[in-house]
């Protein structure tokens, strides 16, 4: 992020931690997301809005303009779907990190440490870019950009949002979101039959999977619990 | 039900002449097949060189073909199997995923090493608590990663690989006697977790073998976790002894410094700039 963003944020008073999220609760959170993107999978309407996203990309303490993997459109209808899915995860995931930037400029998060901080707007700039090339690969293939989120989780996520009273409960949402998204991309891999989609999806999962082991650490957490990274949270 | 002994011994010899046959016409075809069908060329599987074993297979399967219609077994079961065989480009695809299942084993067998060494550092083994438990979970993560990847070689029919990587095995063996405290671990370990996170990246779209390929996207997304938390490990080092304190789980999140949010990951998307080769470990 960059420092005039982090001075716009209330970093007077740092808190002195961050309270663990609640895993149970993000697993109840997660199986009716689950539900409410393979709806949104299945359905060509939430592929085809025209409503722009209300995140803009951020500048990020790291870079924002590598050059995403290949984005030649897949020729499979199968690899498009996944494209519709991972876009529509990655407007929820820029406009969630929107949210809480929001939220912490007005104070409602109450103190936010500046590493926090500084990974909320990392973080919605990797899932602006994400966004960005999955849209290249659908608009490539003469599909719709994507520019909302799949509506059921959105609406299970803004209702989980609206109980975040601090940067603890919104590391803890954010940490859902992240697992989610990299069950997503891992359980796609497989599927995929475009090598461009399968680099981009691949390289993605990564970068999500790092917020995972961030998100865990500073939640006073092991950044790195599980042995194989498994597909159990997966969107789809 | 009456059984004709003469007729049956009649078709016994036959199938038996039959087989003689085959037997006589397919054995060059099943030298050139074996030849094909190695788990590690004298040369690296690159797509290009896979292009020319398969426009092989293609002149290989014509010859069979002609070799067996000759014979009058192109008809036959084992004749027809041979074709379909040898005109099927898999089987140079199968041998690459050997190969890079075997690379991969060589690379998490070169992390265990490089973790137990580390193990034995006095300023590992007696220094920061979190960053001794990072590297004996992360070594005992990396040896059920290697055996995962030598139980998948094995199931595709290739040979395990026993040997860490040996292109690496240097660098880590020059490296060891210049490791001179914490940071100098965390260095080499970041660099062993980033070649594994790219070349796991890399194979990703070309392996052809699904399971292989949901072994290499689940293991990937274990390293690079291992890579991001080495990567705030290491910028907290670098901070000296009040950046080490804040390496405790858990941590004092207030007084993390702003980089601790961003510098595990640099980028939006993980280039493989620095994966291996498919080949490069694979059994010779």
């Amino acid at each position: 992020m960059s420092k005039n963003n982090q001075n716009d944020i209330d970093l007077e008073g740092l808190q002195a931690g961050i309270a663990k999220p609640n895993r149970r609760g993000f697993l109840a959170l997660v199986g009716v997301g689950a539900a409410g993107v393979a709806l949104a999978a299945c359905s060509s309407d939430n592929a085809t809005s025209t409503t722009s996203t209300t995140a803009a990309a951020a500048g990020g303490g790291s870079s924002t303009t590598a050059k995403a993997p290949g984005t030649t459109a897949p020729s499979g209808g199968g690899d498009l779907e996944v494209a519709a899915l991972a876009a529509g995860l990655e407007v929820l995931a820029v406009n969630t990190y929107g949210a809480a930037l929001d939220a912490a400029t007005a104070g409602k998060l109450g103190a936010v440490p500046p590493a926090v901080a500084e990974y909320v707007t990392t973080a919605k700039a990797h899932h602006q870019a994400a966004l960005d090339a999955w849209n290249g690969v659908l608009t490539g293939a003469g599909k719709p950009a994507v520019t909302e989120p799949p509506k059921d989780l959105e609406a299970t996520v803004n209702g989980e949002f609206a109980k975040v009273t601090d940067v603890g409960g919104a590391a803890a949402l954010a940490l859902m979101l992240e697992e989610i998204a990299a069950a997503t991309y891992q359980k796609a891999i497989p599927t995929l039959q475009s090598k461009d989609a399968i680099e981009l999806a691949g390289s993605i999962q990564v970068v999500d999977a790092q917020h995972v082991a961030i998100l865990l650490f500073v939640s006073g957490q092991y950044p790195v619990p599980d042995t194989f990274a498994s597909t159990e949270k997966a969107a789809a | 039900m009456m059984v004709n002994e003469p007729a049956l011994k009649g078709l016994i010899e036959e199938s038996q002449d039959l087989h003689s046959d085959a037997m006589r016409e397919v054995k060059p075809a099943l030298a050139g097949l074996t030849e094909l069908h190695h788990d590690a060329p004298s040369e690296p599987l690159d797509r290009p060189t896979i292009d020319r074993i398969n426009g092989e297979r293609s002149t290989l399967a014509g010859r069979t073909t002609s070799a067996l219609a000759g014979a009058g077994l192109l008809a036959t079961g084992i004749g027809a199997s041979l074709v379909a065989l040898l005109a099927s480009p898999a089987s140079a695809d199968e041998a690459m995923d050997i190969q890079m299942l075997q690379t991969a084993t060589s690379l998490e067998l070169l992390a265990v090493a490089t973790y137990g060494a580390a193990l034995e550092l006095p300023f590992i083994a007696n220094g920061n608590a979190v960053v001794k438990t990072f590297a004996e979970t992360t070594m005992q993560q990396h040896k059920e990663h290697g055996g995962a990847f030598a139980a998948s070689t094995k199931a595709l029919g290739g040979t395990e690989q026993t040997n860490p990587n040996a292109k690496y095995l240097a660098v880590v063996e020059e490296t060891k006697p210049t490791l001179a405290g914490p940071g100098d671990v965390v260095a080499l370990a970041m660099a062993l977790e980033e070649v594994a996170t790219d070349t796991y990246l890399a194979n990703l779209s070309l392996l052809v073998d699904s399971d292989a390929k949901a072994l290499f996207a689940s293991v990937m997304g274990v390293e690079c976790q291992h890579l991001a938390t080495l990567r705030a490990v290491n910028a907290l080092v670098a901070a000296g002894d009040a950046g080490i304190a804040l390496i405790a789980i858990p941590t004092d999140v207030a007084a993390l410094p702003a980089a601790a949010g961003s510098v595990a990951f640099p980028k939006p998307f993980e280039e493989p700039d620095m994966a291996s080769p498919p080949a490069e470990g694979a059994v010779k």
